[in-house]
């Protein structure tokens, strides 16, 4: 079998109905599509096949023969990220990260399929991904941002404190 | 103060966002062997009989431990603390709740280790089971722990956490109305996305490389070398990096048995759980029972509480007397109540052990606590907002437990709530301070409770 990895050919010997999350992340060493339930419930293999969000928990090898999958590891580096992975760090759309490449990837997939900047519609489109940190509201903050075409400032080190809080201050 | 307010970059969100952040089960470590468990398949059961033997003679399989393979079975949680274990690492004479693991193979695969673990050959004399932290008194209801169904090692025999202050009688004398509440917050799985975890590598030196999840990497490292009695040096934690725990990855739950796997088989293995595991077997935050009843006047005051709480600690103790004791200090939430009566009972049951959660111990009793004030704001026709800046913590204020305020944040916080959700407030409300009390603010039922900030 064959797949077509993130642009690369690569040649796959896992047996026929090894789910792709596992070729993925055994035998290719790509662990960004996380093995959070194994069930379709969570969302966190979540990887492009030809361009469209799949389970790839569910999903066996032999069933995309040939295709071609994108993982997190193909829309973007550090050095260059691609918009989303901009807004969501400029928006602070994840905490501890595990639940962040399958959400990406389906919101990757929401913005090149001409998705805008429409609450219900990202929603929809984010629909079944399970995230227990964030409560969802940065993250869709952070996929209409992207829709939206905004720039984003990643060099926010230091900054000027937008509210002075101070304790006793009705003192 | 240069970071409060201003916007900071995620020291890790560039490598979240592009699949770099290397968590537990993204280590690669080449000839690591699978991990499986054998769990109770009943809630309370003994142990009558346990034969590993056709586990460890099929092929495949590298180890295969019990209890017999721990050199110290028991450790509690608070064993450094003092508190007495209670809970094996590997089930021995008896289980107490689905789930807990008896024993566990390591293999070369997935398929291997778990036809494994349905080689091993486990007999159960099934007894009752208790669910209702309510019932565990009854004369009738199963005993679930040999020290009974009541946690009994607070300072001494006490078998409760016991908080006495002022003169609650003195206060239901005095009270226009008495106001009662039972407040039963559930059980909540903490569901992180990552499941229990765990890698562990024998190195050449012989010294162990744990790749942890925990939440609590020091105290998991004290954890296992007191298990596997090894001291501190031959332990090396990688950790840091956790896929969501709130609570759920503070109990070492996966680190001392992978160890030992590692140790018997003398080649690295890995034990993640199932996402089916992680909901049956793994901690939850515990369900509470409370009880309140306060002795009230009709202009406000809260002259007194007595409160009864019930905390279900699951088959074992773990931190549960540790998060009682915070819920017994938090029993006033917000606010100064002169006279109390408190009594916090750490109660065992056939669940899976609870352990924190996001506020331990005081989240349940803030829920308690908020709700109460409203339902006494309602029943004397008072504004909500009014009544908790009234009996609100001051400066100079005692605690439950003792402690004078030296830096409350009651009053401050009302009133920004009051002004984000355009709540009015009478001028006297309005303008009122966390300064010591005076005037109309200090009450007679209040002078004896008022300590000196600065002796603090």
């Amino acid at each position: 079998m064959k797949l077509n990895v993130n642009g690369i050919e690569r040649e796959i010997d896992s047996p026929l109905l090894t789910p792709l999350l596992f070729v993925l992340r055994e035998e290719l060493g790509i662990t960004s599509p996380k093995a959070g339930c194994q069930q379709g419930g969570c969302g966190a293999c979540t990887v492009l096949i030809e361009g469209e969000p799949r389970r790839s928990c569910l999903v066996p090898v032999a069933a995309v023969n040939g295709a071609g999958v994108t993982t997190l590891e193909g829309i973007g580096t550090a050095e260059h990220l691609a918009p989303i992975q901009q807004a969501f760090v400029h928006h602070y759309g994840m905490q501890c990260g595990f639940c962040t490449p399958g959400i990406l990837l389906a919101a990757h997939a929401y913005i090149e399929g001409g998705g805008g900047d429409d609450k219900r519609a990202i929603s929809e489109a984010l629909a079944g991904h399970v995230c227990r940190c964030t409560g969802y509201v940065k993250i869709l903050a952070a996929v209409s941002a992207a829709a939206r075409g905004d720039s984003f400032d990643l060099t926010m080190t230091t900054g000027t404190p937008t509210t002075t809080f101070v304790a006793g201050v009705t003192e | 103060m240069k970071a409060v307010g201003a916007r900071l970059p995620r020291y890790d969100g560039t490598a979240h966002v592009t699949g770099r952040t290397v968590f537990v089960d993204d280590v690669r470590v080449p000839g690591t062997l699978w991990a499986k468990a054998l769990r109770s398949p009943v809630h309370h059961a003994d142990i009558t009989g346990l034969d590993t033997s056709k586990a460890e003679a099929m092929k495949g399989v590298h180890a295969v431990i019990t209890h017999a393979d721990v050199p110290l079975l028991e450790y509690g949680h608070l064993s450094a603390l003092g508190i007495p274990a209670d809970e094996p690492l590997l089930a021995k004479e008896g289980v107490r709740y689905k789930g807990q693991p008896i024993a566990l193979v390591a293999a070369e695969d997935e398929e291997t280790a778990m036809e494994a673990v349905a080689a091993i050959e486990v007999e159960f004399a099934e007894k009752p089971a208790l669910f209702d932290i309510r019932l565990a008194l009854d004369p009738d209801a199963p005993t679930v722990h040999h020290w009974g169904n009541i946690y009994p090692h607070f300072e001494g025999p006490m078998d409760r956490r016991q908080i006495r202050k002022g003169d609650i009688d003195w206060a239901f004398d005095h009270a226009d109305l008495i106001v009662e509440g039972v407040y039963r917050p559930a059980a909540i799985e903490h569901c992180p996305l990552e499941t229990q975890v765990c890698q562990v590598v024998p190195e050449a030196d012989g010294r162990l490389t744990i790749y942890t999840c925990s939440q609590a990497l020091y105290f998991s490292m004290g954890v296992v070398a007191s298990h596997l009695q090894v001291p501190l040096n031959k332990l090396k934690l990688v950790g840091g990096t956790v896929g969501g725990g709130f609570g759920g990855k503070v109990d070492t739950a996966s680190e001392t048995m992978t160890a030992l796997l590692a140790m018997k088989a003398a080649r690295p293995v890995k034990w993640r759980w199932t996402r089916e595991e992680e909901f049956l077997c793994s901690t939850t935050r515990a369900a509470w029972h409370m009880e309140i009843a306060d002795a009230v006047t009709s202009d406000g005051w809260i002259l007194g509480r007595k409160m009864l709480t019930l905390h279900d600690s699951g088959a074992y103790a773990r931190f549960s007397p540790y998060g009682v004791t915070k819920h017994s200090f938090h029993h006033t939430g917000a606010y100064t109540i002169p006279n109390l009566s408190f009594d916090g009972y750490v109660v065992f049951t056939n669940r899976t052990p609870s352990t924190a959660m996001r506020g331990f111990g005081v989240t349940s009793v803030s829920f308690a606590v908020e709700t109460h004030m409203n339902r006494i704001a309602e029943l004397l026709d008072m504004d909500p907002f009014e009544i908790r800046l009234k009996n609100a913590n001051r400066i100079g204020d005692t605690s439950p437990n003792g402690v004078v305020y030296t830096d409350p944040s009651t009053v401050q916080t009302i009133h920004v709530m009051a002004e984000e959700v355009g709540h009015e407030l009478p001028a006297d409300y309005r303008t009122m301070t966390r300064g010591p009390r005076d005037g109309e603010l200090l009450p007679e039922h209040l002078l004896a409770q008022v300590g000196d900030p600065e002796a603090h």
